[in-house]
């Protein structure tokens, strides 16, 4: 095979140039530092963005309809069937299932979103369904995407203060929300001012999208106050009070009849008629007329109207008090509309310390660097109270998971490292061999950037791109290995000077180098179009192009230049 | 076959040591096809599902606690009893919502502790400290949360046509029988009826009537419950000691005895309970949870109530094989059930998901393989190629029958972990066979016999291919205590990795040397004798 030759000797003298000229040498040296610099730049400039996990284009969606508390059954029906009335008019969705005053069948974002424990008239969730994501055209976190401002426009409005979320399925572990901001002190009523505050700097914040604060709104209700005196002069109960208001509005199940035919006992539910519960308006007024119709009958068999022995007066609802890990807590949670959850919570954070300095509070921050160092630190300047802001949700699971996968990268090195000390019995060249594997990122980096312009959505840099550059590392220190071992032998073995040895090296394992990166890159490319995964593809094509040309030419100019050899 | 003697090539590497082990063995055929269809059978028993599963544990606590406001719920029952969890082992987070009337106390283990250990530390600290309770609360209810089981795996959407003439009461029965015909298939774990209502007498009262006859809402109550009496059978014994049963008969068997039941007299003539309410065989209209199904039929949207079975599989078993049992169960009842007007829509499949994901996987490697082969065809000839491809199932297939052993399923993220390696696996033996094709033809090596040869080449990169290869192990095995939700996702990549490299090194070593022998032939041009200086040294 005369050709190979050839060009293996070409590729000898190549290298065999660079290495004999100084100014080569360096000139490979600081291209190879700008590169890098350059590269590891692309990450702070956000030329390339970082993302824990991107969207994955699935068959099937969720929306999360809640009313405000106290909003009843018919309202959030009301609500949930605007929804699907827009829904119904995409071409894509096959059927949509709305389960009314409770979740849907449980989910991998159900889970942790509480779907399961939700109960009563104020909620809704319904499933759409689409055609299979392999004939359909449009992925389903764009459809997502499109349909969001839409429906909300559309059905945002009919209640008041209604929130309508979409729910994507996780492509990695499940979380509350992308972006879940927990404010922390010391009274509920506080707290929740707070957060109100926050919810309203979120709100404003673009591309932050389905923001809700995880507490109830006070809401108008009206209380009945008994009044003792008369109830006992007119010879009757509280407790007979009690139960006529709850068998006339809610309705008892008063008797039951057993039947042979079904297992159940059939129950005998009393309760007024629909038309005859209902009131004519929200006011106390009407209210009042209503249960002064309602009639007791006391032990002397005369009927005394409701009103007469009690009081209806006005009054505010408490909400509920939220506690987590025994601190009172009030969350507000947010979604990322196909975007990276780093960026507009930078974005959010930076607002919220102009906003709440300007606002009577002393803002601090949280010094070091921990998975909790966005939080913020609050200080009322009149009152003293404080108030803690964490950011919680999504972004706490990809910090921590990139500090864990950072660690991992750092024990590997370690480990690698250790490896070759045992094996060369040389640090320099154990050295070498680890310098090229990290330069890899160069490709990792330069490939997301690539591939980010060539795709129309946001490509992100992602916990797989991660993985990848962690297997990559293995994998170039294999090629430097390689090619190590065999200028060592050709030195030791046959005797020929350094500088030619390497050439040859570089020269003949140029072709089993090449080969592997090429079936690295083939193995990869399917990955590369994939949603998730593509990270992990696009890591490991750009970042073998990079460790091959790293390990051709820049290690034999470190092995040139290290006295270990 | 023959048998060879050896033991005169000297091999300094494990990587030799196997490729002269295998070359002569009339073992290793038999031991290909072996690796082939153990990993056949692995693929098709392994369980099929589409997210990992991932041990979560945790409970809920309900307290109810009548009259008391939320500032009261706080400090009288959750305070002290979120500081009591709190001393629980393994306890990652505690939330607490006070409400008026109620509290809830959610605590979340950390992942990966054992559930029902958990389960039971839970139940224990509640009840231990039952004494530091108000005593006007009801007893707490304590609901332990089980993560795998609970995710439903096939959600059936039923509802009843336009025409169909059965009364919902049949249709909830009809539903419900099939739902204990499922609930007893293999590996079906927990069946639910979401959206189902029961059946109910509904007296509705109409307020202004009552009025005009002037009754109250308690009197209806007591007439109801005057006649609506269950009374047990008795029996008393004959002077023969004889044994007679006898009973009241319920006084209401059907609605129209509830709409004659008399509440009041007024004016001398009796009031039945027809005049003042309506009374209807319907359902539990209280329960205000209920389902749609709203659909697209030939263009037209069709929009009915609904019922939804949920089915889920117990841990460990195979999504895919439970649905299909599910489905033809479905499939089996489809006539009886049109029959009776009634319809069902699949609405979730996870079975088909988990399928379709692994078929993806199979598809995948098939690309991947050929391409890598056409590659291989182009720079080393086809004969080669054919060698590096048949390296892949092998390894694969010993990737696989280890992840069976161990328990694990087929799921995305072991799918990852197989793309993943997909890459880094034909690398061993690309550099075996590279080595055997470069000395095969490289002219100082004429003198050599084959057997040598091959086993030289592949004795020659043994050494810095297994640092290599550990090398890039290393650096997987980390990945293995990243910690929380991620890592729990994760963790098939660092249990397959290592184990895919492993096997591909073993399976370079023996398959490459021990295939080339079968195929590959020294080329026999020694006219071209431009030999390479490094190999002058050689001689």
């Amino acid at each position: 095979m005369p050709h190979h030759h050839h060009e293996g000797k070409k590729f000898e003298n190549f290298v065999f140039n660079i290495l004999k000229t100084p100014s080569k040498k360096v000139f490979v040296i600081i291209a190879v530092i700008i590169a890098l610099v350059g590269s590891i730049m692309m990450l702070p400039t956000k030329a390339v963005m970082a993302r824990m996990l991107p969207g994955k284009s699935a068959n099937t969606f969720n929306v999360y309809v809640t009313t405000p508390a106290g909003s009843s059954i018919e309202e959030t029906k009301a609500v949930s069937q605007c929804v699907v009335d827009q829904l119904t008019k995409e071409k894509e969705i096959t059927d949509i299932e709305t389960f009314l005053a409770q979740g849907a069948p449980l989910d991998y974002a159900g889970l942790v979103k509480g779907s399961a424990l939700k109960q009563g008239e104020r909620f809704a969730e319904i499933v759409v369904n689409l055609t299979d994501k392999h004939e359909r055209e449009e992925k389903s976190f764009t459809m997502v995407h499109r349909l969001r401002p839409e429906i909300k426009k559309e059905c945002g409005n009919i209640i008041k203060e209604t929130t309508i979320s979409f729910i994507e399925m996780p492509s990695g572990p499940p979380t509350l929300a992308a972006i879940a901001v927990e404010v922390y002190g010391d009274k509920n009523s506080d707290v929740l001012k707070v957060a109100n505050d926050v919810a309203h700097i979120l709100k404003k914040t673009p591309k932050l999208v389905d923001v809700d604060i995880m507490s109830e709104t006070p809401y108008d209700r009206y209380q009945l106050i008994p009044l003792k005196d008369k109830i006992a002069k007119s010879g009757l109960t509280v407790e007979q009070v009690n139960n006529i208001l709850y068998l006339a509005f809610k309705g008892m199940e008063v008797a039951v009849k057993n039947t042979i035919e079904i297992n159940d006992q059939v129950g005998i539910f009393v309760s007024l008629s629909r038309d005859s519960k209902k009131l004519s308006n929200s006011t106390l007024n009407a209210l009042s007329a209503k249960l002064s119709s309602l009639y007791l009958m006391n032990k002397k068999g005369m009927m005394v109207p409701l009103t007469e022995i009690v009081d209806i007066v006005k009054i505010k609802s408490t909400p509920t008090i939220y506690h987590k890990d025994l601190k009172t807590m009030v969350n507000v949670i947010a979604e990322t509309d196909m975007e990276s959850q780093v960026y507009p919570l930078l974005e959010a954070r930076q607002t919220m310390i102009e906003y709440f300095g300007e606002h009577g509070y002393e803002v601090s921050k949280v010094p070091g660097i921990t998975t909790f160092m966005f939080d913020l630190n609050l200080k009322d300047k009149q009152t003293g109270k404080e108030y803690l802001i964490r950011w919680d949700g999504e972004m706490k699971v990809t910090l921590d998971t990139f500090r864990d996968l950072g660690a991992a990268f750092i024990a590997a090195l370690i480990l690698i490292y250790l490896l070759l000390v045992i094996y060369y019995k040389s640090f320099a060249i154990s050295g070498i061999v680890l310098a090229g594997s990290f330069l890899s990122i160069i490709g990792v980096i330069v490939g997301h950037w690539v591939a980010d312009l060539v795709t129309v959505d946001v490509f992100f840099l992602t916990a797989t791109s991660l993985i990848g550059f962690i297997a990559l590392m293995g994998i170039s220190s294999r090629n430097s290995l390689l090619l190590i071992d065999f200028a060592k032998s050709l030195m030791e073995e046959k005797g020929i000077e350094k500088r030619r040895a390497i050439a040859i090296a570089s020269a003949t394992r140029a072709k089993p180098i090449m080969l592997t990166a090429i079936a690295i890159i083939l193995g990869s490319a399917l990955l590369a179009s994939d949603p998730i995964f593509g990270g992990l593809g696009v890591a490991l094509i750009s970042g073998t192009v990079a460790a091959v040309i790293v390990s051709l030419i820049f290690i034999p100019v470190l092995m040139d230049n290290t006295k270990a050899l | 076959m023959k048998e060879k003697d050896l033991s005169h090539i000297k091999v300094t590497d494990y990587a030799g040591k196997l490729a002269k082990g295998f070359l002569y063995n009339p073992l290793t055929a038999l031991l290909a096809v072996f690796l082939l269809v153990l990993g056949y059978i692995s693929l098709e028993v392994m369980p099929r599902e589409e997210d990992p599963q991932i041990a979560i544990s945790g409970g809920s606590v309900i307290v109810v606690a009548p009259g008391m406001s939320p500032k009261q719920v706080e400090k009288v029952i959750v305070d002290p009893l979120e500081q009591k969890l709190r001393e629980i082992k393994g306890v990652e987070h505690i939330y607490s919502m006070s409400m008026e009337n109620v509290a809830v106390v959610n605590v979340m283990y950390y992942i990966g502790q054992n559930r029902e250990i958990s389960n039971l530390k839970l139940y224990d600290k509640v009840m231990q400290n039952m004494d530091k309770m108000p005593k006007s609360i009801m007893q707490p209810l304590v609901k332990p949360f089980d993560i795998d089981i609970d995710i439903p795996i096939v959600t059936i959407a039923f509802y009843r046509d336009q025409n169909s003439q059965i009364p919902y009461v049949k249709f909830l029965e009809t539903v419900e029988n099939l739902k204990r015909d499922i609930s007893q298939i293999e590996n079906v774990s927990k069946t639910t009826l979401k959206g189902a209502h029961k059946e109910q007498y509904n007296v509705e009262v109409d307020l202004a009537k009552l009025k005009g006859y002037h009754i109250s809402l308690g009197q209806i109550m007591q007439g109801i419950q005057a006649i609506a009496k269950i009374a047990p059978a008795v029996d008393t014994a004959t002077k023969e000691n004889k044994l007679v049963v006898f009973g009241v008969k319920n006084a209401i068997e059907s609605v129209e005895d509830v709409q004659s039941i008399i509440i009041a007299q007024y004016m001398g003539s009796p009031i039945y309970l027809r005049d003042v309410a309506t009374v209807t065989d319907g359902i539990d209209f209280q329960n205000k949870q209920s389902a749609l199904l709203t659909m697209k039929e030939n263009d037209k949207i069709l929009q009915t109530k609904q019922m939804t079975l949920t089915v889920s599989k117990l841990a460990g078993s195979n999504a895919v094989f439970v649905s299909d049992d599910v489905k033809a169960m479905l499939q089996k009842n489809k006539k009886y059930l049109e029959n009776l007007g009634i319809h069902y829509k699949i609405t979730r499949d996870y079975g088909v998901r988990a399928d379709d994901a692994v078929n993806e996987l199979v598809h995948h490697l098939v690309i991947t393989i050929a391409i890598i082969a056409v590659m291989l065809i182009f720079f080393l000839g086809w004969k080669e190629s054919l060698i590096v491809t048949f390296t892949v199932p092998a390894i694969l297939a010993i990737t696989l029958f280890v992840a069976y052993m161990t328990g694990q399923t087929i799921n995305r993220i072991t799918l990852f972990a197989f793309l993943l390696s997909l890459g880094l696996l034909v690398d061993a033996a690309i550099i075996v066979i590279e080595n055997i094709h470069r000395h095969l033809h490289d002219h100082n090596s004429v003198h050599k016999d084959m057997d040598t040869l091959l086993i030289k080449a592949t004795d020659e990169i043994g050494r810095p291919t297994n640092i290599a290869t550990l090398a890039i192990i290393l650096t997987m095995v980390p990945m293995l205590f990243v910690g929380g939700m991620m890592g729990e996702f994760m963790k098939p990549i660092p249990q397959n990795v290592p184990v895919a490299l492993l096997a591909s090194l073993i399976v370079a070593y023996i398959f490459t040397p021990y295939l080339s022998r079968k195929l590959l032939k020294r080329k026999e041009d020694g006219a071209h004798k431009h030999t390479h200086h490094t190999n002058k040294e050689e001689k």
